[in-house]
């Protein structure tokens, strides 16, 4: 009896000490990817440009100096900064070795073509359910573009978090996402654009402990360090004022009644939502809302203490109704209104946090629209000021309590 | 309809001002133009990005910072020091004119030409002057840090040069600004 358990418990032992070495990689079919590849190439390449920028390729690749997806955008996860890496087709530090199967493996499975993983800031397990025939025409339009000599930066990643092959337990752990087996067309190419090119649920879907996607949770929000991806569920987004309109509107030219798009999202408008087809944008928010969302009354005035709502009131005068109006009513071409700000009406405040305290770069929206940079309060305003006028943010526009405390802006 | 008012106090380039009851939301710039008669804030874009406005804030800690008196409340500076560009010249015990080293090298360089955004460029190159005598920066490092501290504020002559090079006359001629 004892060798029988201690039989069990060695190949238990031997099982999970192979996971590292199971295979990694999906069905590929190799043959119908070199027929594609031998087809009109020309269409094959501009195809791959727009589903590159549906992708959002950019966001992570393009270099901070401009070069395109030369790579060395930092990503600071909980786990230590990693960046976006060279995928120009460089031999020596870009992807100019890549086999279309290559590519394939490590945008949908997250496997080098040496077997090393990738981490899962690459979003493969968004991009899993790339097909096939996308893949191929993203690696041809890659495939065009200037190769950039340049080094990809070392992992900013401590032990055991450097260690590749642990992705190996985190992928078994971990699910992907997965397109519905029954769908109507229109809603499985809205479940795809969304959900798998488009990648939304990385940030807006909440993470388990482990970093990975809670996919029984999707898009109900996620936490990216002091700021919030907000809840995208239908009843979110109508509490919050949005309709299907809004939400295409504010995919395609980064402006809404809501807000613009900001910190996390801006880059998104920049290489991608604003160069999608009108259709594809129609289709994201199909999937987002369902169809139309019902128009609701602006949040009721929340109570808030007495000194404290004047204090609020007073800094907001002193400070905020320069451009955002007295009366919260925004300016047109500089500020956005607060009266429908979707920011204030966030449950968790640390967006409307961030934005008070540390400011905005100015931002170049769609068809030449820009909003002023906004300077941060940090040191202006006292924390106490600051907390008040959060609160006060909050209560007057929000529909949400005055529950911020000093120590929350400090 | 009642207006709100909060009442202020505030020192103006050295002198007391106030109390004075002012609206709770009247802008800075128009407090200084209509209520303390000082006119050389210059009212611009009023929408704070031509930074004729500025003003200077004078912190307890010695510090001083550009403020946009076209942006902000009124409200805000009350128990606060400011400058305005009225308060830089001085006159001496003869009553002769006597200028701050970066309003003569702006007079120098000839970099006035309409003088709409005078008062920003004079503040701002005064509070970077002030910034490098508490933190001085090295040589080769001035034109950035010029460029830098004067890069917000426009002037619509494009008189960009004129104020930049005397910018950087005062940095490298005054004793400390420059390790």
């Amino acid at each position: 009896m004892k060798s029988a358990i201690k039989w069990i418990l060695g190949a238990a032992v031997l099982a999970a000490a192979s996971v590292p070495f199971w295979p990694a990689r999906s069905a590929y079919d190799g043959d119908a990817a070199q027929a594609r590849l031998a087809g009109d190439r020309d269409a094959l390449v501009k195809r791959g440009k727009y589903l590159a920028t549906v992708a959002d390729c950019a966001a992570c690749h393009q270099s901070p100096d401009g070069a395109p997806y030369a790579g060395g955008v930092p990503i600071v996860t909980p786990f230590g900064t990693i960046y976006g890496t060279n995928i120009t087709p460089d031999n020596e530090h870009g992807i100019g070795n890549y086999s279309p199967a290559d590519f394939y493996h490590a945008v949908a499975d997250g496997v080098r073509p040496d077997g090393k993983r990738l981490y899962p800031a690459m979003p493969y397990a968004s991009y899993h359910a790339i097909r096939p025939e996308d893949s191929d025409a993203i690696y041809a339009y890659l495939m065009t573009q200037q190769p950039v000599a340049r080094e990809n930066p070392a992992l900013g990643l401590s032990f055991p978090f450097n260690q590749r092959w642990t992705l190996a337990y985190w992928n078994l752990v971990n699910g992907k996402i997965a397109l519905p087996d029954a769908a109507p067309p229109e809603a499985l190419e809205g479940a795809y654009l969304t959900d798998v090119l488009g990648h939304c649920q990385e940030c807006h879907t909440p993470r388990n402990a482990l970093g990975g996607l809670d996919l029984g949770r999707a898009y109900q929000g996620g936490v990216l360090g002091d700021l919030t991806a907000p809840d995208l569920t239908p009843a979110a987004l109508t509490a919050r004022g949005w309709t299907a309109e809004d939400l295409r509107v504010f995919l395609k030219t980064g402006m809404a009644p809501q807000g613009t798009m900001t910190l996390e999202m801006y880059p998104v408008l920049l290489h991608s939502s604003q160069y999608m087809s009108d259709a594809d944008i129609a289709a994201i928010q199909t999937h987002l809302t369902g169809g139309d969302l019902a128009p609701v009354a602006k949040p009721a005035v929340v109570a808030m203490d007495a000194a404290q709502r004047s204090s609020g009131r007073d800094a907001y005068l002193s400070v905020c109704a320069g451009c955002h109006g007295v009366n919260g009513e925004g300016k047109p071409h500089v500020a956005p209104a607060m009266t429908t700000n979707t920011t204030a009406m966030l449950a968790d405040p640390r967006n409307l946090i961030h934005v008070i305290t540390h400011g905005l770069p100015e931002q170049k929206l769609a068809n030449g629209e820009v909003m002023q940079s906004m300077p941060g309060f940090d040191g202006v305003l006292t924390n106490q000021q600051l907390a008040d006028l959060v609160n006060y943010t909050r209560t007057e526009w929000g529909g949400q309590p005055a529950s911020v405390s000093v120590a929350d802006v400090n | 309809m009642t207006i709100v008012t909060r009442e202020i106090s505030l020192n103006i380039n050295g002198k007391a001002v106030g109390p004075i009851a002012v609206p709770e939301d009247l802008p800075m710039v128009e407090f200084l133009h209509e209520y303390v008669g000082l006119t050389g804030s210059r009212f611009g874009c009023g929408q704070g990005l031509c930074r004729a406005c500025t003003v200077i804030v004078d912190e307890p800690d010695g510090t001083s910072r550009e403020m946009r008196s076209c942006i902000t409340g009124a409200q805000y500076f009350d128990g606060r020091a400011i400058r305005t560009v009225e308060g830089h010249a001085s006159v001496d015990a003869d009553g002769a004119l006597k200028l701050t080293p970066v309003q003569e090298a702006f007079l120098d360089h000839f970099s006035f030409q309409c003088s709409y955004c005078a008062p920003g460029f004079v503040n701002a190159a005064t509070v970077l002057v002030e910034r490098l005598q508490r933190e001085p920066i090295a040589r080769d490092q001035v034109e950035a840090v010029v460029e830098d501290a004067l890069n917000d504020h426009i002037c619509r002559c494009t008189g960009y040069v004129r104020y930049y090079s005397a910018v950087r006359d005062v940095v490298l001629n005054t004793p400390g600004l420059v390790k």
